[in-house]
């Protein structure tokens, strides 16, 4: 799966985002790092912002297409 | 019990539990070893509880907690997050918080694992 084909899922979730950043960290399309930045994390927990995150990605993740998803949220606020 | 009960028991029981690939005195992913010093760094006692016997474990934990990767941290029966999550709560200082609160200062520290059988 391509760095770019999650930046579409991810901009799709968060359309209001001002930063998505999506890295492939051992070059196999399936080790990801995504950064995400976007007021609909404002006043949430942590957890509750990785879950948007997870459920934004949680097709590629039940099938096992993404095997290793690090995640880094921030609000706007 | 089936797969299901034991671990909603495990997660009741156990002060910090750590759904994770390996025990915590072998570890078998790099996210597992992150979440596992993390909480060990914050004071925490862990029981770890090795996902990788049966697929069924992992289909279960998920289905109960609704987070699909692996580890998983519970503190007190309430979902805390994966690596990421207790890394950055370990480096604001909330999972220490999170850990006195919900435990107490002068909780015990110690490793141990528990198993659920397939």
């Amino acid at each position: 799966m391509s760095t770019e084909s999650i930046r579409v899922l991810l901009a799709q979730a968060f359309p209001d985002a001002v930063e998505i950043g999506v890295e492939d960290r051992t070059g196999g399309g399936d080790h990801f790092q995504v950064t995400v930045t976007s007021p609909s994390f404002d006043g949430l927990p942590l957890i509750e912002q990785h879950r948007l995150v997870n459920a934004a990605l949680a097709a590629r993740l039940a099938d096992g297409t993404i095997h290793e998803l690090r995640i880094r949220t921030k609000g706007t606020g | 019990m089936t797969i299901r009960e034991q671990i909603q028991e495990i997660i009741d029981r156990e002060p910090v539990a750590l759904f994770m690939k390996g025990t915590p005195d072998r570890v078998m992913c790099g996210n597992s070893d992150r979440a596992l010093r993390a909480l060990w760094a914050a004071g925490a006692p862990v029981t770890g509880v090795d996902i990788l016997p049966d697929p069924l474990i992992r289909e279960e934990l998920s289905a109960l907690s609704g987070w699909p990767t692996i580890p998983q941290v519970f503190i007190k029966g309430e979902l805390i997050g994966g690596a990421d999550i207790c890394e950055e709560l370990y480096s604001s200082g909330e999972l220490q918080q999170k850990l006195d609160e919900a435990l107490g200062t002068e909780r015990e520290q110690m490793v141990k694992t528990a198993a659920v059988q397939a």
